[in-house]
């Protein structure tokens, strides 16, 4: 038996959760087979969400899964100026006609879908965002030349919660693209996913007790995310994800976290996202988006 | 006497690569221990970091170096920090305050330092002007500021506790930056 799992039509965070339905109980039994024959677009979030099953099926020895490819031909190689099929040859069987190379010149994909296993892969996705991460933020979106920066510590910072905590390899990726539906505007977004514990078995040992029975994958989130716990009892940890949400804040950006069957998220004005959304379909690890949109041209 | 240590030649041999970001928790640690290293080996009580050569200081590093170095020497070396550009020191002062610590910092092209991190508003006030006008006793830095001794006596003795000053006998002296 093989059980199909359809990628949406347009694959982002909010299609992230049928997705995730598709494959029932986590690890499911039967092989797996990912059709994205259909898929018209993905976000970043969308890629290395993919990316991020078939790296758990691999972690739970379960037979390499298959994967077709989008017939559309301009999507095929959009997922292939962004990365994707040289990272997704080695968790799936690809079925379908990959384009080979990726783009040249300057390109709206400002960081490859690239893997997170070390502190070293944080240097290096650190090293090679600077200088395009200028171009869009500061050229495109108009936000202040000290935005790069900060830009840079929130992608330092959101790549080594996985290297921390996860307990496993991760995918990182950031795009630049026109958010048309929910802003209107140009937007950077980072997304980073992995495979490993969650959040809920992250902080589990060190703050369920004081949760009670209100404690699962939305109290874990709550905690590391709005209070800035941490699993580790040093007290200079946990404020990454403080500071995250502190300038995202200047910038009307959002930050959201999916981990287990919870997604939470900092909502700005320009979006009508639910802040806490529990009872999801459960999808391994910990997956975060952060988009940071174009500035007003009125407040420039 | 002071010892400087350039943190882009630090980080360099921490990594073994030619990245000038200071970045990750491995990296602040390795970092920090070579600072430490250093300092132990040196006569110098003052240490000037260099951060000149450094493009980026994340969150995680800014802890592991600077606020768990002032907490590991604190009770024996002087920390005064230099070349940090202005997104340095949001990361700095955002995790020094978290600890309820406090560095002096010396921007590029001035020679009047300024506190990072998190110190008593009247030990602020203190320190701007020991660093203005050069040291001070309890009756001094009352006089100029007009307050009772007693509150001089506090503000001098939190500085001397986030060595943020150097007491020598009755005065209190600012840390010598160069």
């Amino acid at each position: 038996m093989t059980r199909v799992i359809e990628v949406p039509t347009h694959f982002d965070d909010r299609s992230f959760d049928t997705f995730a339905a598709g494959f029932g109980e986590w690890p499911p039994a039967e092989k797996v087979l990912i059709d994205a024959r259909g898929t018209q677009w993905a976000s970043p979030y969308g890629l290395i969400g993919i990316l991020t099953a078939g790296q758990a099926l691999a972690e739970a020895k379960r037979e390499k899964p298959l994967l077709t490819v989008p017939t559309n031909d301009e999507v095929k190689r959009y997922w292939a100026r962004a990365g994707f099929f040289r990272q997704a040859a080695d968790l799936f069987e690809l079925h379908g006609k990959v384009p080979r190379s990726g783009a040249t010149g300057p390109s709206d994909v400002l960081l490859d879908v690239t893997p997170v296993r070390a502190s070293e892969d944080v240097h290096g996705v650190v090293h090679k965002i600077s200088e395009g991460a200028s171009r869009i933020l500061h050229g495109e979106l108009g936000l202040e030349m000290k935005a790069t920066l900060r830009f840079s510590m929130a992608l330092s910072e959101a790549c080594q919660n996985i290297v921390e905590h996860a307990g496993t390899s991760g995918w990182v990726a950031v795009q630049a693209y026109t958010f048309r539906r929910r802003l209107g505007r140009r937007v950077v977004v980072i997304a980073v996913s992995d495979a490993g514990v969650g959040f809920r078995r992250s902080l589990e040992s060190t703050h369920a007790k004081r949760f009670g029975e209100r404690w699962g994958d939305g109290a874990a989130l709550e905690a590391a995310l709005i209070q800035g716990v941490s699993r580790f009892r040093d007290p200079g940890r946990g404020q990454g994800l403080a500071f995250i949400k502190r300038f995202l804040d200047q910038w009307e950006g959002k930050i959201s976290i999916r981990s287990g069957t919870a997604r939470l998220s900092i909502v700005p004005p320009w979006d009508e996202d639910i802040p806490l959304s529990d009872h999801l379909p459960s999808f391994p690890g910990a997956q975060v988006q952060i988009i940071i949109p174009a500035q007003d041209p009125k407040s420039r | 006497m002071i010892q400087t240590i350039r943190m882009g030649h630090v980080l360099r041999e921490a990594v073994a690569a030619p990245y000038r970001n200071l970045v990750t928790r491995p990296t602040g640690a390795a970092v920090r221990t070579r600072i430490e290293a250093t300092m132990a080996h040196s006569n110098c009580l003052t240490a000037l970091l260099d951060f000149s050569e450094i493009e980026l200081v994340d969150l995680s590093c800014a802890d592991e170096v600077v606020a768990k170095l002032l907490l590991t020497v604190r009770t024996t070396y002087f920390v005064v920090l230099q070349g940090l550009r202005e997104d340095h020191h949001e990361a700095i002062d955002h995790v020094l305050t978290h600890h309820h610590l406090a560095v002096a910092s010396v921007p590029p092209g001035c020679r009047a330092p300024r506190l990072l991190g998190w110190v008593q508003a009247d030990a602020r006030e203190a320190f701007t002007r020991i660093s203005e006008v050069g040291p001070l006793d309890v009756s001094g830095l009352a006089r100029i500021l007009v307050w009772p001794e007693a509150r001089s006596r506090e503000a001098l003795e939190d500085l001397t506790l986030h060595r943020l000053v150097r007491p020598v006998g009755e005065f209190y002296y600012p840390l010598p930056i160069a």
